[in-house]
C-alpha cells in the first residue's frame, strides 16, 4: 500500500516537472546571450566586482519586468582576475556559446583582443575608456568619453576657474598603458591652446609616501595635480598632502595643491580609503552617483535594494557604470526587435551606430545622453565634474563637453 | 637482460651502449608509441572547443618552459627565479621583428619555424649572459642575480616605447600548406606544433642527459669541486645550463606569442616566474616527466581555484576580497605541502607505479 501511494506520488511529480518544462517551452521566448569577462577577484576587483553586479541586477531585472516581453538575456559573468590570458579563455567560449554581444574590462585585456572582436564582427562595451581602444578598431564601444577627454576636461576646468596667471599643472599617472594613454593628449591640448603649464608628469610606483614627490612639485610651483589612475595611489597622495599641511581647502588656494582626477581615482571608494584628506577632491565622470540626490540614482538605490546588495554596492560609480552597459546592450536589443530584425551581432552592431542625434539612449546612470555612429565611438560625451564636501561627492556645475578634445581630434 | 624484451621486468646492462637506450624495453616503446599516436590523433576524432583548445596550449607552451627550467635549476641545481623573463625574450624576440617590419610580415607568417628558433637562440643568448654571475655566485645570491634580470626584463619592457611599453604588440595570423591558419583552426593548429615540439624537446632533453655534457650538469649540481677535479668545467657548464633552459624559455615565449596572436607584458612578470618555479617543483626537479605533471597539475588547480574564487567572489563581501586570495593561498599551500610531503614531485608518485606495475604480481 505504501509503496503504491509513493509509486503514485512520484509520477504525479514527474508529470509536474514534464509540464512545468512544456509550458516554458511554450512561453516562446529567445534568449539572447551575452558574455562579460571582468575582475571580479585580483587587481582592480574593488571596481570589478561592483561592476558586475551592476551588470547581473539590470539583466536581472530586465528579464524579471518583461522589458524584453517572453525574450530573456542570458548574461555570463566570468571572473578574469585583470589578466588578459584568462580574459581571452573566457571570451572563447562565449564565442562557442553564441554570444550577440560581449562586455569587456581592462585596458590590457582590451587592447589584446581587439583583433578578435574585429575579426568575430562583435560589438564590445569594455569597463576601459582608454582613447586607444578605439585605434584600429570598429566594434569597440567606449561606453562614456576617453581617459583623454576626461583629463582634458579638468585641465580646462583648472584654466577657467585659476586665479591668477597660468596655472601649474602636474599630471599623476598609471604605470601603464591604462595611465600614460591621455598625457599625450593632455600635451596636445596645451600646444593647441590650453591655458596651463605642464610642468611635470609623474608614473607613480607603489611606493606608500609621496612626501618628496609632494615637496618637489611645490618648489617647481605646481598647484594642481590631476591624477589618471585608480584610488589607492591617489589616497596615499592625498593624505600625505594632508599631512603636509599642503591641501587646498578650497579650489585653488595659493601655496596648496588641488587634486583632481578621472573616473577610475574617485568616487566613494576614495572617500573611504583617504577620510577627511579627500575633502575638496574634484573627480569627473559620466555617471550620476547617489550622494547626488535624482530619479536615476533613486533607480540605481532602488536596484540594489531589490537584488539584495549591500550599501556600499549600491553606491559605487562601478555599480552605475555596470547597469549603464547593461542599459546599452538591452536598448539595442530592443531597438532591433522593433525594427523587425533579428538580434544578432550585426543588427546589433547597426543599432548602435545609429543611436544618434534623436536616437540617442538616454539611461538613467549617466550624466548624458549615449550617442555612438561610425565615427563616434565614446557614448556618454557630457561629463560632470564632482567635489568632496563635507564628506561626500557633490555636483560643480553642470556637464560639459571638452572643447580642446574636439580641437586636437 | 632477458632475451625476450617484451617480457623484461628489470633492467639489465650488459653493454654502455645498451644502457643509453631510449627506450630500455619493447614494451616501453611500445607503449610511449601509442600514447604519442592518442596524443597526436584524439583531435581528429573529438572536436574541442576553442576555449579548450587554447587551455591545452598554455599546459603545452608552459611544459617547453618549464623542461627548461628543470635544465637549470633540476639538473644543474642552479635557481633561477626569472624564467618568465627568459620566455618573454623569446616572445619580444618575435614582437621586435612585428615591430620592425609588420605584425603580418612574411617572416612572421611563413617562416614561423625559423621565427621560433631564433628566438629560442635570442632565449639562450641571454640565459648565457644571465648565467655568467653563476661563475662566481651560488644559492641564493645565484637567485637573486636572476631575480635582478626578472627586474631588469619588466623595466625594459614597460618603459621603452620600441616594445610599446608593455601593451599588445600583434602578431599576424601564420600559413601552412593549406594557406592561411583561420581563426577556426588556429588553436588546433598550434596544438599539434607545439606537441611536436614538445616531444622534440622531450627527446632533446633525454639525449643531451646522457651524453657528458648532460652528466655534467648532474656532476656540477651534486658536487662542482669533485666535478671539477674530474675535468669538467663547472663555470662553463653553469652558463651552458642557463643558455640551455634560454633556449627552451624562448622557444616558449614565441610559442606563446603566435598562440595568442600577441605579446603583452603581463604575461612574463615575476608572478608567471615564480608559477614556472612552482610547477617544476610540484612535477618534481630534476626529471624529464617532471616537467610534463607539473605543469599539467598546476594549470588545472589554477583552473579549478579559478571557478571557486569567481563562485565565492559572487557571494563573499566585496569588501572582504577574501576571494581574491583564494588562488595565491591555494598556490603556496601546495607548493609548501609537495616540499613538505612529496619533494620529489609527482613524478615520483610516476616512479613508484611504473616500478609497482613492472614488478608485479611481485612485491619486490
Amino acid at each position: 500500500m505504501r509503496s503504491k501511494k509513493s509509486l503514485f506520488l512520484n509520477a504525479l511529480l514527474v508529470l509536474v516537472v514534464m509540464f512545468a518544462f512544456t509550458a516554458q517551452a511554450y512561453a516562446g521566448g529567445k534568449v539572447y546571450k551575452i558574455g562579460m569577462s571582468l575582475a571580479i577577484t585580483g587587481p582592480t576587483s574593488d571596481a570589478g566586482n561592483p561592476y558586475s553586479k551592476g551588470t547581473e541586477d539590470y539583466f536581472k531585472f530586465v528579464n524579471d519586468t518583461k522589458i524584453l516581453g517572453n525574450d530573456t538575456i542570458d548574461c555570463t559573468i566570468r571572473d578574469d582576475q585583470y589578466k588578459t590570458d584568462v580574459t581571452k579563455r573566457n571570451f572563447e567560449e562565449y564565442l562557442e556559446d553564441g554570444i550577440v554581444m560581449y562586455l569587456n574590462y581592462s585596458t590590457g585585456s582590451t587592447l589584446g583582443l581587439k583583433r578578435d572582436f574585429d575579426e568575430e564582427k562583435i560589438a564590445v562595451l569594455p569597463a576601459s575608456y582608454h582613447a586607444g581602444n578605439l585605434d584600429g578598431s570598429n566594434y569597440i564601444f567606449l561606453p562614456i568619453a576617453s581617459y583623454s577627454d576626461q583629463l582634458v576636461i579638468l585641465a580646462e576646468y583648472v584654466a577657467k576657474n585659476n586665479k591668477s596667471g597660468k596655472a601649474k599643472v602636474a599630471l599623476f599617472v598609471h604605470p601603464s598603458a591604462f595611465g600614460r594613454g591621455p598625457v599625450a593628449d593632455v600635451e596636445k591640448a596645451v600646444a593647441a591652446g590650453l591655458n596651463i603649464e605642464l610642468v611635470e608628469v609623474v608614473e607613480h610606483g607603489k611606493n606608500l609616501d609621496n612626501t618628496a614627490m609632494l615637496k618637489r612639485l611645490m618648489s617647481k610651483g605646481v598647484q594642481y595635480v590631476i591624477s589618471q589612475t585608480i584610488q589607492s595611489p591617489v589616497a596615499t597622495m592625498i593624505k600625505d598632502a594632508q599631512r603636509l599641511q599642503l591641501s587646498a581647502s578650497s579650489f585653488g588656494e595659493a601655496g596648496k595643491f588641488t587634486f583632481l582626477g578621472a573616473h577610475y581615482t574617485g568616487g566613494n571608494d576614495l572617500i573611504a580609503l583617504a577620510g577627511k584628506a579627500a575633502e575638496n577632491y574634484f573627480w569627473t565622470t559620466g555617471f550620476n552617483i547617489t550622494s547626488v540626490k535624482g530619479a536615476g540614482t533613486e533607480a540605481q538605490l532602488a536596484l540594489a535594494k531589490k537584488y539584495g546588495r549591500d550599501q556600499k554596492a549600491a553606491d559605487s560609480h562601478n555599480y552605475a557604470a555596470g547597469i549603464m552597459v547593461a542599459q546599452v546592450v538591452t536598448e539595442v536589443i530592443k531597438r532591433a526587435k522593433a525594427a523587425d530584425l533579428d538580434v544578432n551581432r550585426a543588427n546589433l552592431y547597426k543599432m548602435l551606430n545609429q543611436m544618434n542625434g534623436g536616437n540617442a539612449y538616454k539611461p538613467y546612470s549617466t550624466s548624458g545622453p549615449v550617442s555612438y555612429s561610425k565615427t563616434d565611438r565614446a557614448g556618454v560625451d557630457l561629463l560632470q565634474i564632482y567635489s568632496v564636501q563635507n564628506g561626500v561627492f557633490k555636483k560643480v556645475g553642470e556637464p560639459m563637453q571638452s572643447e580642446y578634445m574636439q580641437k586636437i581630434k | 637482460m632477458s632475451a625476450n624484451t617484451w617480457l623484461a621486468t628489470g633492467n639489465f646492462f650488459t653493454t654502455y651502449k645498451q644502457e643509453q637506450r631510449t627506450f630500455l624495453t619493447s614494451l616501453d616503446r611500445t607503449f610511449f608509441t601509442f600514447f604519442l599516436v592518442i596524443l597526436f590523433g584524439w583531435p581528429l576524432i573529438f572536436e574541442l572547443g576553442n576555449k579548450n583548445m587554447l587551455v591545452i596550449d598554455n599546459i603545452l607552451i608552459a611544459i617547453v618552459a618549464v623542461m627548461g627550467l628543470n635544465l637549470v635549476t633540476g639538473f644543474a641545481g642552479l635557481i633561477s627565479i626569472g624564467h618568465a623573463a627568459f620566455v618573454g625574450i623569446g616572445a619580444y624576440t618575435l614582437a621586435s621583428f612585428s615591430r620592425t617590419l609588420g605584425d603580418s610580415h612574411v617572416l612572421i607568417t611563413h617562416f614561423w619555424p625559423v621565427m621560433i628558433i631564433l628566438s629560442g637562440v635570442m632565449g639562450a643568448v641571454f640565459g648565457a649572459i644571465v648565467g655568467l654571475p653563476a661563475l662566481r655566485l651560488k644559492h641564493l645570491y645565484l637567485a637573486i642575480a636572476t631575480l635582478s634580470f626578472q627586474m631588469i626584463f619588466e623595466w625594459t619592457i614597460q618603459f621603452f616605447t620600441f616594445f610599446n611599453q608593455g601593451q599588445t604588440i600583434y602578431i599576424g595570423r601564420v600559413a601552412w600548406l593549406t594557406g592561411q591558419v583561420g581563426r577556426k583552426d588556429h588553436y588546433l593548429f598550434w596544438y599539434f606544433i607545439i606537441l611536436t615540439i614538445v616531444v622534440l624537446l622531450g627527446f632533446g632533453i633525454r639525449n643531451i642527459m646522457k651524453t657528458r655534457y648532460g652528466r655534467s650538469l648532474v656532476a656540477v649540481r651534486d658536487n662542482d669541486r669533485a666535478a671539477d677535479a674530474m675535468g669538467m668545467n663547472p663555470g662553463l657548464t653553469k652558463v651552458y645550463a642557463f643558455a640551455l633552459a634560454g633556449f627552451f624559455a624562448g622557444v616558449a615565449g614565441a610559442l606563446h606569442a603566435y598562440v595568442y596572436r600577441g605579446v603583452g607584458f603581463e604575461s612574463f612578470t615575476l608572478h608567471e616566474s615564480i608559477g614556472y618555479l612552482a610547477m617544476a617543483i610540484v612535477g618534481g626537479l630534476g626529471t624529464l616527466n617532471g616537467s610534463f605533471w607539473g605543469p599539467v597539475a598546476i594549470k588545472f588547480l589554477d583552473l579549478q581555484v579559478e571557478s571557486l574564487a569567481e563562485i565565492s567572489g559572487q557571494y563573499l563581501p566585496s569588501g572582504m576580497n577574501i576571494a581574491t586570495a583564494l588562488k595565491p593561498l591555494t598556490f603556496g599551500l601546495v607548493i609548501v605541502l609537495f616540499l613538505m610531503f612529496e619533494p620529489r614531485g609527482i613524478a615520483n608518485w610516476w616512479r613508484i607505479t611504473k616500478s609497482y606495475t613492472k614488478l608485479w604480481p611481485f612485491r619486490y
